[in-house]
């Protein structure tokens, strides 16, 4: 998922950048995605006791409908925000992309191919004060997510999927959400979801048979009490249906907040496999540095032992991280992989395009950028913890890259050379030296490379049609496990390539035949069906060398000692889930 | 004198509307585009262009900025649509005049947002300020009046030292050391005299004010020592030791007087400048003063935001430079305004 927030922090990370939104993973082949120190959850702890949690960057949104990080997302799930469904606790990467049941009885019914979906809500399940989660709370949660000029930055695939006709005229659904909606909208978004009872079923004008995955994954399909809608002023307000609520209903953007214990919150509609709500507190704690936090941690004194975070260690501190230290350290893969984009426009040749490939040497560009700690390689635009993951077989070449063979093809080409090259890139100190590890075997290769570090106006070059970038750098991770999220909304030339921006489609790729999988994906009445598909588009994508696979994201993480259960998992982003997490008493 | 401080005030207003322009201006020469950056990840060109009209970024700078002095002066609502406002009037955000304008991004008005980081930042200010005043005129003096000694040389030496350290690293030293390793004192947090009474409010600024204090007493120190020695240097002085007054009595009565006049200027103005925010030390210790907001508003394109704390640091500074004229005159009988 590409970063927009917080680039000014690009400065300190702009590779590591990518990190820091949204969704899920777990490997379909069942592996751990743990990679480093154990990541299976420690002795489960006994309830009580408060649990620090602290963060650096502010939430820009808490709304449910608003709130599209992945950390955010998790964290909210396991303690204030119930859904239908909802990925269980577990580093067993199949198990945890299965969804379970939550406010719904089941895992939800589907019927039309895959286009319409129901489900039951559970009985006894209440709002903080004591109020039924009825159906219509649903659907008002998904009207919302149609106010799109007043509930931004959140997800916004149900305008897209939710069986509601379109205004010519805007481009956007006739239906406007709940606040200034036309008699026609209204009556569009009704016949789109219905409630019968506590059973509530959304109609989809194709089929998405990822749409319980897409739920676990979200939050924008949760309920949400009409009579507790203030629009875009209630960013920051929070009305739990979960085991804890937050103290004094507001979250302070730049302090955090304090989650007590939800008197109204029964555990028996709730399932420990998802939730275990073991302190009494959860005290978020937010805006101290990396480097304050990591001090703290490692002195593991005071509040800290009892501390978890979402804040990677700093290189710096490596060092730091040996004996009694590193058993509380945990090193996992992210669900986030970053990657170079070819500029179609200007590499035009394909044979440049397959010399880039052979010549790129990420290996340096890891070794750079702060080593094994920092990032694994890749061998896919898609990454390992997403369902029906596969190495792409047009990246299995040596990770060092071959500059030799590059010349050759180069050469064989009849292309001039030394050939221009343009990178563009994020710029920052690690990424500085990552582009010139780089730079050196594509020289060596034939090229002639020109490094274009960007500051803040990098996501607005790149998607301008007319930049001149022979390749640049992106990252992205997927919005709930599958690669419907990754791929397609990449490298479909359809939705992306305007007049004015090429949307998230940087390199202009255009290709029937990739277009054609992707909507043989979209339209699949099967999760198989559709993972099929997107293997196979993703092997186009190879073949082309729509893209060059970097590296992914490894989460170095640090906890207290008297934190117990602590894990990351696929659920949670490989961010520490909070389902488990308790503190010794 | 009066007459003078009414022109100078004119003047100031003058000046505080240009700077809004100004940042208007230079807010929307940025090539990012804060609409697509609200709107979030893929959001359609539709999609964009209706959170830009959300935003109120429709407009051209030159009308966004009529309708920000307009609410300057007699308020506005936010979003300012008759529509919505008879559908839904809970959506609506009012804000009255003096409107500095609201922030989308943290849904509130910006009034509110420097009322709460205010205090804050005006409580650091305060406790470096005093920390810093007290110990640089304190040390300078010392410093002038063992001039060539040991102690002369080691203050210098010191206040050099300090001055030399940003204030990142003196602020991430003290607190890792004083605070996290050695625990002498909690990990810093702002807490205000109406929550945790005089004592806690102080223990929690201490750090914090000390990080400022030092970098800015180092500077002080220095100064201080020059003027002091200049001032000693006088014709006046020497006469008023010829006549034999003790020398405490030349040191605080002729030659601090005259010293002090060009401390005062740069004190106001430093004062001022710290009240708007100490961004570094803010964020270090994560202080959420005027300082963090300007970083914070930076990093999201909150423009609202900025523009209200760029008006407030330059009323800070305009009327500090008013202050420290009219100080002047009073400090230094020569001096005369008008």
């Amino acid at each position: 998922m590409v970063k927009y927030r917080k680039r000014l922090l690009a400065a300190t990370a702009a590779i590591a950048m990518a990190a820091s939104l949204a969704a899920c993973g777990g490997g379909s082949d069942g592996e751990n995605p743990a990679s480093g120190s154990s990541n299976e959850p420690g002795a489960e702890g006994t309830a009580g006791g408060t649990l620090y949690y602290y963060i650096y960057a502010p939430y820009e949104h808490v709304d449910p409908q608003r709130t599209y990080v992945g950390v955010e997302l998790t964290n909210f799930r396991r303690t204030i925000y119930r859904s239908l469904v909802a990925f269980p606790i577990s580093t067993d990467a199949e198990t945890a992309n299965t969804p379970v049941p939550d406010l719904a009885t089941d895992t939800g019914t589907d019927a039309d191919g895959g286009k319409t979906w129901s489900y039951t809500i559970k009985d006894g399940v209440k709002w903080e004060d004591g109020q039924p989660i009825t159906c219509e709370d649903f659907k008002y949660g998904a009207s919302r997510v149609f106010a799109t000029d007043v509930i931004t930055g959140g997800p916004n695939y149900l305008l897209s999927y939710l069986d509601v006709p379109t205004d010519k005229s805007t481009g956007l659904p006739i239906y406007t959400g709940p606040y200034n909606s036309t008699p026609e909208g209204q009556a569009a978004f009704d016949k789109a979801i219905t409630c019968d009872g506590n059973t509530i079923t959304y109609h989809f004008n194709k089929p998405w048979p990822d749409f319980p995955l897409a739920v676990a994954g979200l939050s924008m399909m949760d309920p949400y009490r009409q009579d507790k809608d203030q629009g875009a002023k209630s960013n920051y307000q929070m009305f739990s249906n979960g085991p804890y609520r937050i103290e004094g209903s507001t979250w302070n953007k730049n302090k955090g907040a304090t989650f007590v214990r939800n008197e109204n919150y029964d555990a028996s509609t709730d399932s420990t496999d998802i939730r275990m709500a073991l302190p009494d507190q959860i005290e978020f704690n937010v805006g101290q540095t990396t480097e304050t936090i990591y001090d703290q941690l490692i002195q593991d004194s005071g509040d800290a032992q009892y501390a978890v975070t979402s804040q990677r260690v700093p290189p710096a501190y490596y060092s730091q991280i040996v004996g009694d230290v590193e058993s509380r350290s945990v090193l996992v893969a992210s669900p986030y992989v970053d990657y170079l984009v070819p500029n179609f426009r200007v590499l035009d040749n394909p044979a440049v395009r397959e010399a880039l490939k052979v010549s790129t040497n990420t290996t340096a560009w890891i070794n750079a950028g702060g080593g094994e700690k920092a990032y694994a390689p890749a061998e896919s635009i898609v990454n390992p913890a997403v369902v029906g993951y596969q190495d792409n077989p047009a990246f299995s070449g040596p990770q060092e890259g071959d500059p030799a063979a590059a010349k050759q093809i180069l050469e064989d080409a009849g292309v001039q050379m030394p050939y221009p090259l343009k990178f563009t890139y994020p710029s920052s100190e690690t990424a500085d030296k990552q582009a010139a590890a780089l730079k050196e075997t594509w020289d060596k290769a034939g090229f002639d490379v020109t490094l274009d570090g960007l500051g803040d106006t990098y996501y607005d070059v790149v998607q301008q049609p007319d930049k001149d970038s022979s390749v640049m750098w992106a990252g992205w991770g997927s919005d709930w496990p599958s690669a419907i999220t990754v791929t397609p909304p990449l490298f479909d030339s359809r939705p992306n390539l305007t007049a004015n921006s090429d949307g998230q489609d940087y390199g202009a790729y255009k290709s029937d035949k990739f277009n054609a999988l992707v909507d043989q994906a979209a339209n699949a009445a099967t999760l198989d069906e559709q993972t099929a598909a997107l293997q196979e588009a993703d092997k186009v994508l190879g073949e082309d060398v729509a893209y060059i696979p970097l590296e992914i994201a490894q989460f170095f993480f640090l906890h207290g000692s008297k934190v117990t259960g602590y894990t990351n998992t696929p659920a949670s982003s490989m961010y520490p889930d909070l389902g488990p997490i308790g503190v010794e008493q | 004198m009066f007459a003078y401080i009414v022109r100078r005030l004119f003047i100031g207003v003058i000046l505080l509307i240009v700077m809004s322009l100004v940042t208007f201006i230079l807010f929307f020469a940025s090539p990012v585009d804060p609409a697509r950056f609200a709107c979030g990840k893929n959001c359609s060109l539709a999609q964009i262009e209706q959170t830009r009209k959300a935003l109120g970024y429709d407009d051209g700078p030159l009308t966004q900025w009529t309708n920000f002095l307009e609410g300057v002066v007699v308020g506005r609502d936010y979003p300012d649509d008759p529509e919505l406002r008879k559908n839904a009037p809970e959506l609506i955000a009012d804000c009255a005049a003096p409107c500095l304008g609201y922030s989308r991004v943290n849904q509130v008005t910006v009034a509110s947002e420097i009322k709460e980081a205010f205090p804050v930042s005006l409580s650091l200010a305060i406790l470096a300020f005093i920390m810093w005043i007290a110990g640089g005129i304190l040390f300078g003096v010392i410093a002038a009046v063992t001039k060539g000694t040991v102690i002369d040389r080691g203050i210098v030496a010191f206040s050099l030292v300090f001055y030399a350290f940003p204030t990142f690293f003196i602020g991430l030293f003290l607190l890792k050391f004083i605070a996290i390793k050695w625990g002498l004192v909690d990990v810093p947090s702002y807490v205000s005299i109406g929550e945790g009474g005089v004592g806690t409010w102080l223990s929690n600024l201490f750090l914090p004010a000390l990080t400022l204090a030092l970098f800015f007493m180092a500077g002080y120190v220095r100064m201080t020592r020059a003027f002091v020695l200049e001032s000693m240097s006088e014709d006046y002085i020497r006469t008023a030791r010829a006549k034999g007054l003790k020398r405490g009595r030349v040191l605080y009565k002729h030659t601090m007087r005259a010293a002090l006049t060009p401390l005062v200027t740069m004190a106001g103005l430093d004062f001022a400048g710290l009240m708007g925010g100490a961004i570094i030390t803010e964020s270090v210790f994560n202080f959420n003063g005027l300082g963090k907001l300007v970083v914070d508003a930076n990093n999201t394109y909150d423009l609202p935001t900025l523009i209200g704390l760029v008006l407030l640091l330059g009323a800070f500074v305009i009327i500090a430079n008013i202050i420290v004229d009219v100080l002047y005159a009073v400090i230094d009988p020569r001096v005369r305004v008008g």
